[in-house]
């Protein structure tokens, strides 16, 4: 098998380019520390989420210093709750679960983006800076009426946070 | 025997027989006739190194500035 | 007349009926969903809304399943039988056979898609909007899992068919080597074969049992995950037969012949190996798989690079190659003697550039983490229009009008307008693309009637949502007419007088199978090794999935996506089947 010797050049520098790329993911996810989302959110029954510790009231609360859990659920066609207020400056982990059919989470413009799946838990970290406000959709197809899904993420100065109303303002 | 590899000598004849189709353009006899040995595809090269340069500089690009330079990085 | 003169038609006419057949079925599938296809660039980008928003998800589910899976196919086995025909010059070993697979496949694809269509007639109370990927626990109607098992067993006995072509004439001749377009047919089908399993596992053992209610649940991330099984080679699947005609059809039409054949068939060979193993990059941001499984997917994602990175410079060479032997000169001098005019040429040139540009976008789709970025946003239709839906689709339709006079003995109405034709589709595909492009990275989501939120607005950095729009509109508009003008041109042709001399025959690589080692056409080694590939790369996947979420879910209830008629439609079907609930 004879191969042209720029042929050869070309295979050499595909290699090169696919190995490059490897490798900027993994310094994404080891030096960066991009993780992605996966099992550690573990599992629910979709149908007893009333029943659940955390889903059944979901919101935001408090964990550490600066660290907070929002639970949020999806189902057609709303976001519970919205908006989810968190305070700036601090790091949130969002745990979402869908109610009924697959669903999407995604911060809009930002790299929070997840897919609800019935059954499954996402687990998100985010750190948050400024306060602002940020749209939340479905990007998910999931039934007639998803294109009215939509929510609001809002963060708030730290001062004006009040962990009491749970992030339900 | 198989027509999926016309033996050579068919080469002459097929190009009479090769009347305007969609394509009359590509029926003329070629001017040369190049053989594996005999042709560098120098032009093919040059093109594709530009390719190469253009996805590295796009994949910097959009990977630390668009992505790593977004907002919410998920990092848990 | 020598036998080169002859035409396909003239030497296979029933051949060549059945892949005239297959070809109207293609056709008039791109025909619809290019009406479909419209609507949506129209109306998501609020152009022009005629049909209600709620309407929009049947459009798009006839879109993506007329467009992928009944244009792309039907092509794909019309092409392929027309090359393993010809490649062996041997008919197939039963042609009622033939027509048995194609008629289920037809059967098939004309259940499933009048189950969606009848989506927007609510009173009969049938549905499927389900979108291509028919996630549950939405629930289409029963009758779209049932036509989509049936049009996929027409795939499998197409296969059989062929692979029997090809036993038959190893027997008559043991010594030869396969023939390149045979090659090309064979190791597709292993990977077919492959791929199918993870959508046959999941229809027939979960979603049609659960649509007809003999199982009460599913496991939605498993269902997900085995479409996606089947997701990612399926799109190989609609590509190999565009790299067929890339291969063998045009380095003839520059005036060349392929720069190396054993190349050819080392990249058919690691498209087998590695198209199934990968699915999982299509949920790289799911809950409940390991992150470990995604980045092994992520690597053999990329290595999946190689085989199209090498057939990018062994297809440009074979242009270069007819360029020169043409009198082409200089270093880029050569691109200008290529016979622009003719648009079975010009159309495959253009859908191989675009192809290369939705390579970029591929390639950041395939990041893993980057994925973040770009995960369900219009980014990812604007990515695979290049790809599916041009290198795929243009070069089906510039193949045709090269292909379409040999199947019927009648020219081309008009060359100027298949020119016309694929120049628009390749502006209009521009414009349409990379509105999709720079509005995904906005945020702008994919599959909604109405990209416009009532809370807030999308952040652009440059230029504005609505400029972006028009854009889209244009370019889909552009696509649109495109369209028609291509099934114009052909359906003028049929107007044409019959003639003779029409025959083409393809000129042999300038390096050919001999050069390569023999092992290369071991079809059996070759299926061996993808199904251990596929192994390793799923087994623990899916075991993790069922051991966590149980092998039918945690529970939950089904969606039929219309809720009147999915339980009226149930009951009646369960009184026929006497099922007592
Ligand atoms: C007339 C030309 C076409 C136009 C105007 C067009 C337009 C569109 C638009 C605007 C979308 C996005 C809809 C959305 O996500 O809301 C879309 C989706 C899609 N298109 Fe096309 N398209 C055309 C041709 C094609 C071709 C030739 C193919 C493939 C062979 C194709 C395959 C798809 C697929 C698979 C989807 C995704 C469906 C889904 O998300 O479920 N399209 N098309
Ligand atoms: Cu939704
Ligand atoms: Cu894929």
């Amino acid at each position: 098998m004879h191969i042209h010797q720029y042929e050869k050049l070309w295979l050499g520098m595909s290699l090169l380019l696919i190995v490059g790329f490897i490798a900027t993911i993994t310094y994404g996810a080891v030096g960066v520390g991009v993780t992605m989302v996966d099992d550690s959110g573990g599992n629910v029954n979709p149908n007893a989420l009333d029943e659940h510790p955390e889903f059944s009231d979901p919101g935001v609360e408090q964990v550490g210093e600066n660290e907070y859990e929002a639970h949020v659920v999806a189902r057609q066609f709303i976001f519970q709750p919205d908006p989810i207020v968190v305070p700036a400056n601090s790091t949130v982990t969002f745990y979402v679960t869908s109610a009924d059919v697959i669903h999407g989470f995604s911060v809009v413009g930002t790299n929070a983006n997840t897919m609800v799946i019935p059954g499954e838990v996402s687990e998100v970290t985010v750190e948050v800076n400024e306060a602002g406000e940020y749209g939340l959709i479905c990007h998910e197809y999931c039934g007639s009426g998803h294109h009215t899904m939509e929510g609001i993420l809002r963060v708030v100065p730290e001062g004006e946070y009040n962990s009491s109303d749970g992030g339900e303002q | 025997m198989s027509r999926g590899v016309p033996a050579v000598e068919d080469e002459e004849e097929v190009a009479e027989g090769e009347q305007s189709v969609s394509a009359p353009v590509t029926q003329e006899e070629p001017e040369r006739k190049l053989t594996h040995e005999e042709f560098d595809p120098k032009g093919t090269l040059a093109l594709i190194l530009t390719y190469f340069a253009v996805l590295a500089v796009m994949w910097v690009f959009m990977y630390f500035v668009e992505f790593l330079g977004n907002d919410l990085i998920v990092v848990g | 007349m020598s036998v080169e003169q002859e035409t396909f038609v003239d030497r296979y006419p029933q051949e060549a009926e059945l892949v005239r057949r297959a070809f109207l079925v293609a056709f008039t599938a791109l025909g619809l969903g290019a009406l479909f296809g419209i609507i949506q660039a129209l109306h998501r980008t609020n152009v022009l809304r005629f049909i209600p928003s709620t309407d929009y998800y049947t459009v798009l589910t006839a879109h993506g399943v007329l467009m992928v899976i009944v244009f792309t196919i039907f092509y794909l086995v019309g092409l392929y039988q027309w090359a393993i025909t010809r490649s062996l010059d041997r008919s197939p070993t039963n042609i009622n056979f033939t027509r048995a697979w194609l008629t289920l496949m037809t059967v098939g694809s004309a259940l499933t898609g009048i189950t969606i269509l009848l989506g927007f007639v609510d009173q009969v109370g049938i549905s499927a909007d389900v979108l291509f990927t028919f996630y549950a626990p939405l629930q289409a109607h029963p009758l779209f899992y049932t036509g989509l098992v049936v049009f996929i067993i027409g795939t499998w006995l197409a296969g059989v068919d062929w692979f029997r072509t090809w036993l038959h004439w190893k027997q008559d001749n043991p010594d030869e080597r396969i023939p390149l377009q045979t090659f090309m047919v064979l190791t597709s089908m292993i990977m077919w074969y492959v791929a199918t399993i993870g959508v046959a596992v999941a229809t027939l053992f979960f979603l049609l049992p659960w649509s007809l209610g003999f199982i009460e649940t599913v496991n939605p991330l498993l269902t997900r995950t085995l479409f996606w099984f089947f997701g990612h080679p399926v799109v190989y699947f609609w590509l190999l037969p565009a790299y067929m005609l890339w291969y063998t059809v045009l380095p003839k039409l520059a005036g060349g012949r392929l720069f190396s054949d054993p190349l050819a068939r080392v990249v058919f060979v690691l498209f087998v190996l590695l198209s199934t193993p990968v699915g999982i990059h299509h949920q790289y941001v799911d809950p409940g798989i390991a992150e470990g499984f995604k980045f092994i997917a992520m690597t053999n994602t990329m290595f999946l690079l190689l085989p199209s990175l090498l057939t990018a410079f062994t297809v440009v060479a074979s242009m270069e190659h007819g360029a020169r032997q043409r009198g082409g000169e200089g270093l880029f001098g050569w691109l200008t003697v290529l016979p622009w005019r003719d648009p079975a040429f010009t159309g495959m040139a253009l859908a191989g550039l675009m192809f290369a540009a939705g390579g970029f976008s591929g390639m950041i789709n395939a990041g893993m983490n980057i994925n973040y970025l770009i995960h369900n946003t219009i980014w990812v239709p604007g990515h695979f229009h290049l790809t599916v839906g041009t290198a795929v689709a243009l070069t089906f339709m510039a193949g045709t009008y090269w292909l379409w006079p040999q199947l019927t003995n009648r020219r081309i109405y008009s060359r100027p307008i298949g020119l016309l034709q694929v120049v628009m589709w390749f502006g209009g595909m521009a414009l349409m693309s990379n509105s999709m492009h720079v509005a995904g990275l906005y945020g702008v989501p994919r599959r909604t009637a109405e990209p416009e939120y009532a809370g807030f607005d999308f952040n652009t950095a440059f230029g504005s949502i609505s400029e972006l729009n028009i854009q889209l509109a244009v370019g889909g508009t552009l696509l649109f007419v495109s369209t028609l003008l291509f099934l114009g041109n052909l359906g003028l042709s049929m107007g044409n007088p019959k003639v003779e001399g029409l025959g083409q025959s393809l000129p042999e690589p300038l390096s050919g199978a001999s050069d390569s080692p023999r092992v290369l056409d071991n079809m059996k080694l070759w299926a061996g090794i993808a199904l251990l590939l596929v192994a390793l790369a799923y087994v623990l996947p899916l075991g993790a999935i069922i051991q966590n979420g149980g092998l039918f879910g945690m529970g939950g209830d089904a969606y039929p996506v219309s809720v009147l008629g999915a339980f009226d439609g149930l009951d009646a079907v369960r009184e026929l089947l006497g099922v007592v609930r």
